[in-house]
């Protein structure tokens, strides 16, 4: 057995309470994936409520602890647990066709939490206006799109049309609606962050 | 599902560290090089791997199908042109070769899914990842692993009332943004608990881990991986 000698370094109380909601709402994400998911013929990525809970990973955990949320789901999918699409998993799916979205979840929490909690203290996001969390979510949605088609059309040789067509066209009506739901849930107000 | 499952294959054997080494190697030279003699030889490395692994092509290109789907589909949509020739082979030809490349590196990542448990990933993230984030790491996809299976069934049932009380009636807006917050709300009052059970148990920054330990067989899978992942240069 291995044994550490060395006396032990307790974790700092407020890093545990974010770390704890971390790695529960990573795991959220990927229940919601499962759960949720609904194959769609004729597109790769399916109508799941992955995406929501990316939005509120941002929203609710800030931009430290928002893309660290959605680093332990890449990093649980990429080890095993079958938490991406269709129930997949591997890092194959971290290097493959839509790859790219996947990445992108990192820099659309860390972007959402960085515009609505700034550098500071976490902020409860109901206080912020309807207009700026709609152009929020629209600039993470924008920035999702953009690496996950990139990406669709280097992996596969498409032109960017094709990859449009086969990864960004048939979700937008599914990804607007996901964003009313989340600027919903943050106005319900019923969950304080802070 | 694809998922780890209990043997006594050569993979299994192996240290985790190595297997993700071959993963990352196997990778880099499938983008780099997208040609049918480098694909030839690439998809006679993942039949052994597979073999290496006990995994079953069957099986798991089921559990892909829907990955399968798209990889097959771009071809298509890249060849069709509109007006003459209708049918561009060349540009099909080269979409098809770089949706196989997709196939291989998701089959040998199956081979790792399936010989590796979540233990030692786990341990292998903390000894690989230096310091606090490699810990924090380590820690919070065990918990993932833990957590996960507790919150589907906590949106299954949040769905199921739904379900029951008529909801399903109800427009998708009103019906996501439901689901969205009563999950959230549980998984909040789970992470607050959750907090409170690590603090009572003193959690540490420094805990102890499963010993890994590379074997003999290690080092030629390591040698391989170093080989597939210089050749991505070549």
């Amino acid at each position: 057995m291995a044994t550490n000698q060395t006396s032990v370094e307790r974790v700092d109380d407020a890093v545990v309470r974010s770390f704890a909601r971390a790695a529960v709402l990573a795991a959220l994400m990927g229940a919601a994936v499962m759960v949720g998911s609904i194959p769609i013929p004729f597109s790769p990525v399916p109508v799941s409520l992955g995406v929501l809970v990316v939005y509120l990973m941002g929203l609710y955990l800030g931009p430290v602890w928002g893309p660290a949320s959605v680093g332990l789901y890449l990093t649980a999918g990429a080890v095993g647990l079958p938490v991406f699409a269709n129930g997949t998993s591997g890092l194959g799916v971290l290097v493959g066709d839509t790859a790219g979205y996947l990445w992108a979840y990192l820099i659309a929490a860390l972007v959402i939490g960085a515009l609505i909690h700034g550098r500071g203290q976490l902020e409860n996001p109901a206080e912020t206006s309807v207009p700026v969390l709609a152009a929020v979510l629209l600039a993470a949605l924008t920035i999702i799109y953009a690496l996950g088609t990139v990406w669709l059309g280097y992996m596969l040789k498409l032109s960017t049309i094709e990859a449009l067509n086969l990864g960004v066209v048939p979700f937008i009506p599914g990804d607007l609606l996901k964003i009313v739901a989340a600027i919903a849930i943050v106005k319900g107000g019923r969950i304080d962050p802070t | 599902m694809l998922t780890y499952e209990p043997d006594d294959t050569f993979a299994h054997r192996l240290d985790p560290r190595t297997k993700l080494a071959v993963q990352i190697g196997f990778a880099a030279t499938a983008l780099a090089h997208p040609t049918p003699w480098a694909l030839l030889v690439l998809s006679a490395l993942t039949g052994l791997v597979m073999a290496g692994a006990g995994v079953s092509l069957r099986r798991t290109l089921v559990a892909y199908r829907f990955a399968l789907l798209v990889l097959a589909l771009a071809p298509v949509l890249s060849g069709v042109t509109l007006g003459a020739p209708w049918f561009d082979r060349a540009a099909a030809t080269a979409s098809g070769l770089a949706s196989y490349r997709v196939l291989l590196v998701l089959l040998v990542s199956a081979a790792y899914v399936r010989s590796t448990p979540v233990r030692d990933s786990r341990a292998a993230i903390q000894r690989t990842i230096p310091g606090k984030p490699g810990q924090l790491l380590g820690v919070g996809v065990a918990l993932v692993f833990r957590f996960l299976p507790v919150l589907r069934s906590d949106l299954r049932t949040i769905r199921e009332t739904m379900a029951a009380r008529l909801g399903t009636e109800r427009g998708a807006v009103d019906r996501a943004s439901t689901i969205g917050m009563l999950g959230l709300s549980r998984a909040f009052d789970r992470a607050d608990r959750l907090s409170l059970a690590l603090q009572a148990r003193c959690f540490a920054w420094n805990p102890t881990l499963p010993p890994l330990a590379f074997s003999r067989a290690d080092y030629p899978v390591l040698v391989v991986a170093v080989v597939l992942a210089c050749s991505a240069v070549i």
